[in-house]
C-alpha cells in the first residue's frame, strides 16, 4: 500500500516536471525527492531511435554532404518521425511530393524533368509501331544484277544465228571480185585471195576463214558471195589480207579471219558472247534504279530484264527490253543501266563487244 | 593507486589504437561513437532547455569530429576532451546565432559542479540501457515519448497501475546502480 502511494506521488510529480519543466519542483517526501531528481535528468534521455540513426548516417554517408546539410536532413528525419504516428495518406511517399527522405535533399523540379521524359519515351514506344509501317510503305528497293551465262563456246551449227564476221583485202581499187566463200575452219593458216601475189609458196595451204566448220561451200572459184564485181580479179580494198573491205585477213567489211561485217572470226554480225575464251564485263559502276512514282502508288513490284551490249569502251549500248514491266519501270531500268559502267570483255588479250542479259528488281518491303 | 594509472593507461592505448583506426578506414569511427556518445550528449543535456536541440548539437559534435579526425592530434588528453571542445564550440556557435541565449551560455560556463552533473548524466543514459526490457520500455516511452501512463498502459497491453509501479521500480533500480557505481 505504502508502494502504491510512492508511486502515485512519484507520478504526480513527474507529470508537473513534464508539463512545466521551468517550474519549481514540488515538496515531497524525501524518498521521493531522490528518485524525483533522477527523473529530472532522464527528461533529457537521449532517443535511442536517434543515437542509432546518427551512428548509421556517421559511417553511411562517410561526410559526403557537408555539416550544414547534415543539420536539414537531421531535422527532416526528425519531423517525419514526431509525425510517424499520424501519417496522412500524401505522406507515405515524401520524396514523390519533394519533402525529401532521411539521406539526401530532393528537388521538386526534378520530378518534373523526371516526369517529362519518361512521357516522350513512353510516346514514342507507344508509336513505334505507327513509324515502321510508313517507313515499309514508302520505301522501294531496287536492285540490278548482271546475267552471264558462262559456258563451253560452241561454234553456232546455222549462219543466222552465227555472230561475228572478219574482212580483208590488199588495198586494191576494186571491191573484191564475186565468187564462193572458202571452207571454214576453227583456225586459219592462209587467207583467202583472188589475185594470186605468190604462185609459188614454199609451203602452200588451203585458204580458209574461220567459222563453223560444219558449214560446206561450194568449192568453185574463191570470192565473196556478196561482191556485185563479176569479172575483174580483185582481193578488195580492205588491208591485212583476205577479200572485201575490211581488215584482218577474212571476207566482207568486217574485222578479223571471218566473213561478214562483224569482229573476230565467224559470220552473221553482231557481238560476241560470253564464254569459249570470251571474259565477262565486269560492272565497275552500277547504280540502282530510281522506283517510278506510279508503280510506287499502286505498290506494284517485278523483275525488268534488258539484254545490253557492252562495248570494248566498257559502256553499254543497244538495250532493249527482253522482259518488260510497265508502270515507267522499264524506263527507269534502261535510265539506270544507261549510266553503268563496266571493265570490257576481253578476248585474246583484247577487250570486244558483247551482249549480256541484265535483271533489275524492284521491290516493297 | 598503481593499478588504476595502468588501467587508464591501458584505456588510452586502446582509445589511441581506435582513433588511428578510424583515421584509416571511417567505418571504424562506430567505436568511438559507442564509447563517448554517453559522455557528449550529457555534455549538451546539461546546457541545454530540449532534447531537440541537445540532439541536434550532439549530431553536430560527431560529424565535425568525423570530419576534423585527420587533423587530431594526440596530446596526452583523452579523446572525450577533444570531443567536449568540439561540443562547446558548437553550443557557442549555435547561441551567438540566437542573441537571446548568449548570456546563458556565459552563466552555464562558470557553473560550480558542471563536471559532476555530466558525469552522473552520462552514468544515467548507460544506466536505462541496463534495466529489464519492460521497465527500460516504460522508462523511455514516458521520458522520451513524453506519453502519459494511460498511453503506455494501452501500447504494452498492462494495466496503468502496473505502468505505474514499473515506473517506480525502473527509477528504484537506477538509484541503487548509481549509489553502486560510486561504492
Amino acid at each position: 500500500m505504502a508502494s502504491t502511494s510512492m508511486a502515485d506521488q512519484l507520478e504526480d510529480a513527474i507529470e508537473m516536471m513534464i508539463a512545466e519543466p521551468d517550474s519549481a519542483p514540488p515538496q515531497v517526501d524525501l524518498k521521493i525527492s531522490e528518485l524525483l531528481g533522477i527523473a529530472a535528468k532522464l527528461r533529457l534521455l537521449p532517443d535511442p531511435e536517434f543515437r542509432a540513426e546518427l551512428k548509421a548516417e556517421l559511417l553511411g554517408q562517410n561526410h559526403a554532404v557537408p555539416v550544414a546539410a547534415n543539420v536539414d536532413i537531421r531535422r527532416q528525419t526528425r519531423e517525419q518521425g514526431q509525425a510517424r504516428r499520424d501519417v496522412k495518406p500524401d505522406e507515405i511517399l515524401p520524396t514523390l511530393f519533394g519533402a525529401g527522405d532521411v539521406n539526401y535533399p530532393v528537388h521538386r523540379g526534378n520530378f518534373a524533368i523526371s516526369a517529362a521524359i519518361h512521357a516522350a519515351l513512353i510516346a514514342v514506344v507507344a508509336t513505334a509501331g505507327l513509324w515502321m509501317t510508313r517507313q515499309t510503305q514508302l520505301t522501294p528497293h531496287t536492285t540490278s544484277i548482271l546475267l552471264t551465262d558462262i559456258s563451253a563456246y560452241v561454234w553456232p551449227l546455222s549462219i543466222d544465228k552465227s555472230r561475228g564476221g572478219g574482212g580483208g583485202g590488199d588495198r586494191d581499187k576494186l571491191s573484191e571480185s564475186k565468187g564462193s566463200l572458202p571452207r571454214f575452219a576453227r583456225e586459219q593458216v592462209t587467207p583467202p585471195t583472188i589475185v594470186v601475189h605468190n604462185e609459188q609458196p614454199k609451203l602452200p595451204a588451203e585458204p580458209t576463214v574461220v567459222g563453223p566448220p560444219a558449214l560446206t561451200p561450194p568449192t568453185f572459184q574463191i570470192g565473196n558471195p556478196l561482191s556485185a564485181i563479176l569479172q575483174l580479179p580483185s582481193n578488195g580494198t580492205g588491208f591485212g589480207g583476205g577479200l572485201g573491205s575490211g581488215s584482218g585477213g577474212g571476207i566482207g567489211s568486217g574485222e578479223g579471219p571471218g566473213f561478214g561485217r562483224g569482229q573476230g572470226g565467224g559470220t552473221g554480225g553482231g557481238a560476241y558472247r560470253v564464254g569459249g575464251g570470251v571474259s565477262a564485263p565486269r560492272p565497275i559502276y552500277d547504280p540502282d534504279p530510281e522506283y517510278s512514282e506510279e508503280a510506287r502508288h499502286a505498290k506494284y513490284q517485278g523483275t525488268v530484264l534488258l539484254s545490253v551490249v557492252v562495248g570494248p569502251d566498257g559502256r553499254p549500248r543497244d538495250i532493249r527490253v527482253q522482259r518488260s514491266l510497265g508502270m515507267g519501270l522499264d524506263e527507269k531500268a534502261i535510265e539506270a543501266v544507261r549510266k553503268w559502267a563496266f571493265e570490257p570483255a576481253m578476248k585474246d588479250g583484247h577487250p570486244v563487244a558483247v551482249q549480256v542479259n541484265i535483271e533489275v528488281s524492284f521491290r516493297l518491303y | 593507486m598503481k593499478a588504476l594509472e595502468d588501467e587508464n593507461l591501458t584505456n588510452q592505448k586502446d582509445e589511441r589504437l581506435q582513433v588511428e583506426a578510424a583515421r584509416q578506414d571511417p567505418a571504424r569511427f562506430a567505436e568511438l561513437y559507442e564509447n563517448n556518445f554517453e559522455r557528449v550528449y550529457a555534455y549538451i543535456a546539461h546546457r541545454v532547455r530540449n532534447r531537440e536541440e541537445a540532439q541536434d548539437a550532439t549530431a553536430d559534435v560527431f560529424h565535425q569530429a568525423l570530419a576534423s579526425l585527420p587533423r587530431f592530434e594526440w596530446r596526452g588528453s583523452p579523446f572525450v576532451a577533444w570531443l567536449l571542445g568540439i561540443a562547446a564550440n558548437v553550443l557557442s556557435d549555435r547561441w551567438q546565432r540566437v542573441a537571446k541565449r548568449q548570456e546563458v551560455v556565459t552563466d552555464d560556463l562558470e557553473q560550480v559542479g558542471m563536471e559532476d552533473d555530466i558525469e552522473q548524466r552520462a552514468m544515467l543514459y548507460q544506466l536505462v540501457e541496463t534495466l529489464p526490457d519492460d521497465q527500460r520500455r516504460v522508462i523511455i516511452r514516458r521520458f522520451v515519448g513524453q506519453k502519459s501512463l494511460r498511453e503506455i498502459a494501452t501500447e504494452l497491453g498492462r494495466s496503468e497501475g502496473a505502468i505505474k509501479q514499473l515506473q517506480l521500480r525502473a527509477l528504484q533500480n537506477l538509484r541503487k546502480r548509481i549509489r553502486s557505481n560510486h561504492g
